[in-house]
């Protein structure tokens, strides 16, 4: 099921650079069930289930694994671990928040108070984490510098349909293309199912990937921002009324064939979706579409509230609503 | 005459002479004593059928914003300056005509590319705009549109949306418009039909005319700014574009009289004419000069919502400039 | 077609970058005149080719323009913009736009009058986020005819002003591929070896993705990449901006310094006149991704003076772009295999 399959991703750790056990999990979940699994030299996971037409067109999904993080730069004389981003976090995120590291070593994030006073915004310069050591040595027998926190997961149902989670960003996706590939059976095109990496910092697992692999037509799958909470008014996107289809933002215009292709699929589906035009931000997609002598690429979201907070916060009733449209797109391009 | 005539007519304040010399001719088929002052007003006067009714003048002013030229640089464009009020920023990035020739000419900017991020939030002021007419240096320049030259904003008529239609001037040549057609029938009352100048400047002609007319009653047919849309809180919206004309009960420079008000309401509701109130009260037009010139007249001012009055494109809606004319003419009826 | 005729149908067809389909049929069309085969490619971008045995020779102006995209219908009908490449919004207010919904509808931005602004309101620029199209249609009527996404154009109109200048929204760039055009009409009379792709690129306002994919394709040996230059005008530095009149070649690290010198020669030779910019780094043209692509591709680029860019006026000189076109010609017809051995010696 769909919510499960999100739970068992979202628990997995994944930083940007990181991914390999998110990658375990989905391939344990996809194990069986589809033709072709390997991962290339970016760690980027590539599953096929080939298409029932000899002349059927190639089409890449790409969702990816890895998720924004605090990697280590400095371990203090009392303790404290110094952090610097990996991929989109800001003080603003972070304060306050209990992350993790891949042993499992958990910390809570922290900033020093601007003792200034000059009303100056946060910098990253001036957050800490707590792992609760005393000295510099105990701190490194848990932790050394490179090594990546994440938000400690959690899952948190809000009402009814709603769920909030570190990492929603995008193990949404993930576990939307889990499901297609489970459930999509006689396809005529081939479905390549990329599991990438490293968007957060420069799309470069899905660039690596749509050049290797060569696709007749790409669709990247991403979360995108929203604009129905107390005075955020774009994107014109809202929880719960559907996935976004993507028009264009920072790092493509939507090809004109893969969007339409996505609207008849909803409709096909009997799914509403929304239009989303974003002033920002990127996908995979973006790199899937200027690959090589370009590949016709489109982005189908889900909306999500919070982007790159620790409670990141999705409607199941899009996440439903997608599957139906993918599963209906495969075929239509 | 098509309001598309009157709309693309160019008549800066200070040289309305194209459309005084429309107007004139169609004037003239419909009314045997028209004149021109000094000012250069029209003056239309039809005599009523029944003498004992008050002299009712009718006024709209010819001329529009616009443009004159004030120099000219090294490159061969020309500095200018607006005649009337003219925000400068809705004039960069558009197209304008100038002088007797009507030379097309455009408002540049500099590209977004050399600019500071900071540049962006500054308006840009007349002082650093110009008009490129396309000559090469000072001397062309010059010869093309000596100093004083006039422009107005080229915007070819357009009929759009729901009824609506675009054209710069619409204030206030839908007045002119309209005047017109209360020419065409006969009232018991006397009409004095004035076509005024250089409103835009300072109510100049109304201020001569208002003079030596000696009506009663002086009824302004304007276009006024709508303000309805955007991000105008609801109790700044001036008048509703749809909502039909609308009756004035004061503005900056006039009062409107109080029984001539609430005779347009009642006449406007018991003919079915689309009728509103217009709720602001800033600005000022020729009512000023009709009330207080000459022996002074009672005054009430109809007007036709116009959105983006002031700019290259004026904004009205069809209904509402026929219910400015048929309230006008009901009123001259009801005398 | 005549050149200038071309110039104002070709600046009045819909392009904004990602849905250049209608400019890119019409240029098609007109490539087809001249070219021994065309395609639209998978980004739209436009790919004429005349054969030649030589090296294989590649010519690119971009096809898309700057413009913007509804992101949110309001309640009263009106409509919210977003930008679609670098427009400077104060240009805007007053302005006559075109609302490609389900129906191609005129739409005017709003602008307050005068009298009703305040004080504090005069003195700022207006920010994009606070104007809003007037499509005068009632809002259930906007609703649908109007999405979220539907691309919005500039107002056209094709002024001839004195002495051979134009104005008109979107010469850049199409002011060069009017010269591509104009190029081949003068190869009719002409001998060449080199065998020639000219590319009409999409989608450069929003960072040359068009010129990057197309080069990928046609794998040229060696590339021009036409694109415009700004003119002097007030508000700008004389240092940064250059003449009317005459077409310009760009120098700088990303340019191929041999090739340049190539066409330098071939200017001299048939007497155009020439003025020069220097791009200490990046061009902010396709240049960057062309001369980038697979394993590098020697540029030369070379571009038109213009006014106003990025606005609803750009202005440039007739004159300019006929000896761009000659330049442009005379260039390909020289271009020879020797070449290619020369560029890195």
């Amino acid at each position: 099921m769909l919510r499960d399959t999100l739970k068992t991703l979202l628990a997995a750790y994944g930083p940007t650079g990181s991914e390999h056990a998110v990658a375990e999990a989905i391939k344990s979940l996809l194990e069986g069930h589809v033709d072709s699994m390997r991962t290339d030299s970016l760690g980027n996971l590539i599953v096929e289930k080939f298409g029932s037409d000899e002349g059927g067109r190639r089409v890449m999904f790409s969702a990816h694994m890895d998720h924004i993080g605090l990697v280590v730069t400095h371990i203090e004389k009392e303790g404290f671990l110094r952090v610097s981003n990996l991929g989109g976090i800001g003080p603003a995120h972070v304060r306050g928040q209990k992350v993790v590291f891949e042993n499992g070593t958990p910390g809570v994030v922290m900033l020093e108070p601007n003792t200034k006073g000059d009303g100056k915004q946060p910098t990253l310069e001036q957050l800490f984490v707590d792992i609760g050591a005393e000295t510099r040595e105990e701190a490194e027998k848990l932790v050394h510098i490179g090594d990546v926190a994440v938000y400690a997961p959690e899952f948190i149902a809000l009402g009814k349909h709603r769920v909030a989670a570190p990492a929603m960003d995008d193990r949404c996706a993930c576990a939307l293309l889990v499901e297609m590939l489970l459930y999509a059976e006689d396809q005529k095109n081939t479905i390549i199912g990329v599991f990438s990496t490293q968007e957060e910092v420069g799309l470069r697992g899905a660039t690596v990937a749509a050049f290797n692999l060569e696709p007749d037509i790409g669709l990247a799958l991403d979360v995108t921002a929203w604009g129905d909470t107390p005075e955020t008014k774009y994107p014109a996107v809202k929880l719960g009324q559907g996935p976004a289809v993507k028009i264009m933002d920072r790092s493509m215009i939507a090809s004109p064939k893969v969007r339409d292709a996505l609207f008849e699929a909803a409709e096909a589906a009997g799914v509403s979706v929304q239009r989303e035009v974003l002033a920002f931000g990127g996908t995979d997609g973006g790199a899937i579409q200027q690959s090589r002598g370009g590949v016709p690429t489109g982005t189908l979201s889900i909306p999500c509230r919070y982007v790159h907070s620790a409670v990141e916060t999705i409607d199941m009733r899009d996440m439903e609503g997608a599957l139906k449209v993918l599963l209906q797109f495969i075929d239509r391009v | 005459m098509e309001l598309r005539t009157l709309t693309d007519a160019f008549g800066p304040s200070g040289y309305e002479n194209p459309v005084r010399t429309l107007i004139r001719q169609e004037a003239e088929k419909r009314c045997d004593d028209v004149s021109v002052d000094r000012m250069g007003n029209l003056i239309c006067r039809k005599p009523g059928r029944d003498r004992s009714k008050p002299a009712v003048a009718v006024a709209a002013h010819m001329d529009e914003i616009g443009f004159i030229v004030v120099g000219h640089t090294d490159d061969g464009l020309l500095r200018f300056r607006p005649v009337g009020g003219i925000d400068p920023r809705v004039v960069v990035s558009k197209w304008v005509l100038i002088g007797n020739d009507r030379l097309p000419g455009v408002i540049g900017a500099p590209p977004i590319h050399l600019q500071e991020r900071d540049d962006l939030g500054k308006v840009l002021p007349f002082s650093k705009l110009h008009i490129d007419i396309g000559a090469k240096d000072q001397k062309e320049a010059e010869s093309l549109a000596p100093l004083g030259s006039y422009a107005v904003f080229d915007t070819p008529y357009m009929e759009y949306g729901d009824g609506f239609v675009a054209a710069k001037a619409l204030d206030d040549r839908v007045g002119c418009f309209n005047l017109l057609k209360l020419l065409e029938e006969e009232y018991d009352c006397d009409l004095i039909c004035v076509f005024v100048t250089q409103e835009e400047v300072g109510l100049r002609g109304s201020h001569t005319a208002a003079f030596s007319l000696d009506a009663e009653i002086a009824v302004v047919l304007e276009g006024t700014a709508a303000n309805d849309l955007g991000d105008v809180e609801e109790r700044f919206h001036v008048c509703t574009p749809g909502q039909g004309v609308a009756v004035s009960f004061m503005d900056r420079a006039s009062i409107a009289d109080r029984a001539l008000f609430k005779t347009m309401l009642k006449l406007a509701r018991e003919q079915g004419i689309p009728a509103q109130v217009k709720r602001g009260i800033t600005g000022g037009n020729d009512a000023a000069s009709f009330q207080r010139g000459g022996r002074g007249a009672r005054v009430v001012v109809l007007s036709v919502p116009c959105r983006y009055i002031h700019s290259a494109n004026n904004v009205a809606k069809w209904s509402d400039i026929r219910a400015q004319a048929d309230l006008a003419r009901a009123f001259l009826k009801s005398l | 077609m005549e050149m200038k005729a071309f110039l104002q149908e070709v600046t009045a067809k819909r392009g904004l970058p990602g849905d250049e389909g209608p400019v890119a049929q019409w240029v098609a069309e007109r490539f087809g005149e001249y070219c021994d085969e065309v395609k639209i490619d998978a980004m739209h971008s436009v790919v004429g080719r005349i054969k030649g045995d030589g090296p294989r020779l590649a010519f690119l102006a971009h096809l898309d323009e700057v413009g913007l995209m509804v992101i949110k219908v309001e309640d009263d009908g009106s409509l919210r913009l977003g930008q679609v490449g670098g427009i400077d919004p104060r240009i805007l207010p007053g302005m006559r736009l075109t609302v490609f919904g389900k129906e191609t509808l005129p739409g005017i931005v709003g602008a307050k009058a005068p009298h009703l602004l305040s004080e504090e309101e005069r003195g700022r620029a207006q920010k994009l986020e606070d104007m809003y199209v007037d499509l005068g249609l009632p809002a259930e009527k906007v609703k649908e005819l109007v999405r979220v996404g539907d691309q919005v154009q500039l107002e056209h109109r094709f002024v001839e002003l004195k002495n051979g200048r134009v104005a008109a929204k979107t010469l850049d760039d199409r002011c060069c591929v009017a010269i591509l055009y104009r190029a081949m009409e003068h190869l009719k009379g002409l001998k060449h070896q080199a065998d020639l792709y000219f590319i009409a690129s999409s989608q450069e306002e929003v960072g040359g993705r068009g010129a990057m994919t197309s080069a990928y394709n046609a794998e040229p040996d060696m590339a021009m990449v036409l694109d415009v230059g700004f003119a002097h005008q007030p508000g700008c530095d004389r240092e940064s901006t250059l003449d009317m009149g005459k077409p310009l070649i760009t120098l700088g690290p990303y340019l191929n310094p041999v090739l340049t010198g190539k066409l330098e020669e071939v200017a001299g030779r048939i007497k155009v006149e020439v003025q020069k910019e220097v791009a200490p780094r990046g061009t902010g043209t396709d240049t960057d991704e062309v001369a980038a692509s697979r394993s590098g591709v020697p540029c030369v680029l070379i571009g038109i003076p213009v006014k106003n860019m990025h606005t609803a006026v750009e202005v440039l000189d007739m004159n300019a772009l006929e000896e761009a076109a000659r330049l442009v010609a005379h260039f390909a017809a020289a271009c020879e295999a020797s070449w290619e051995e020369e560029l890195w010696n």
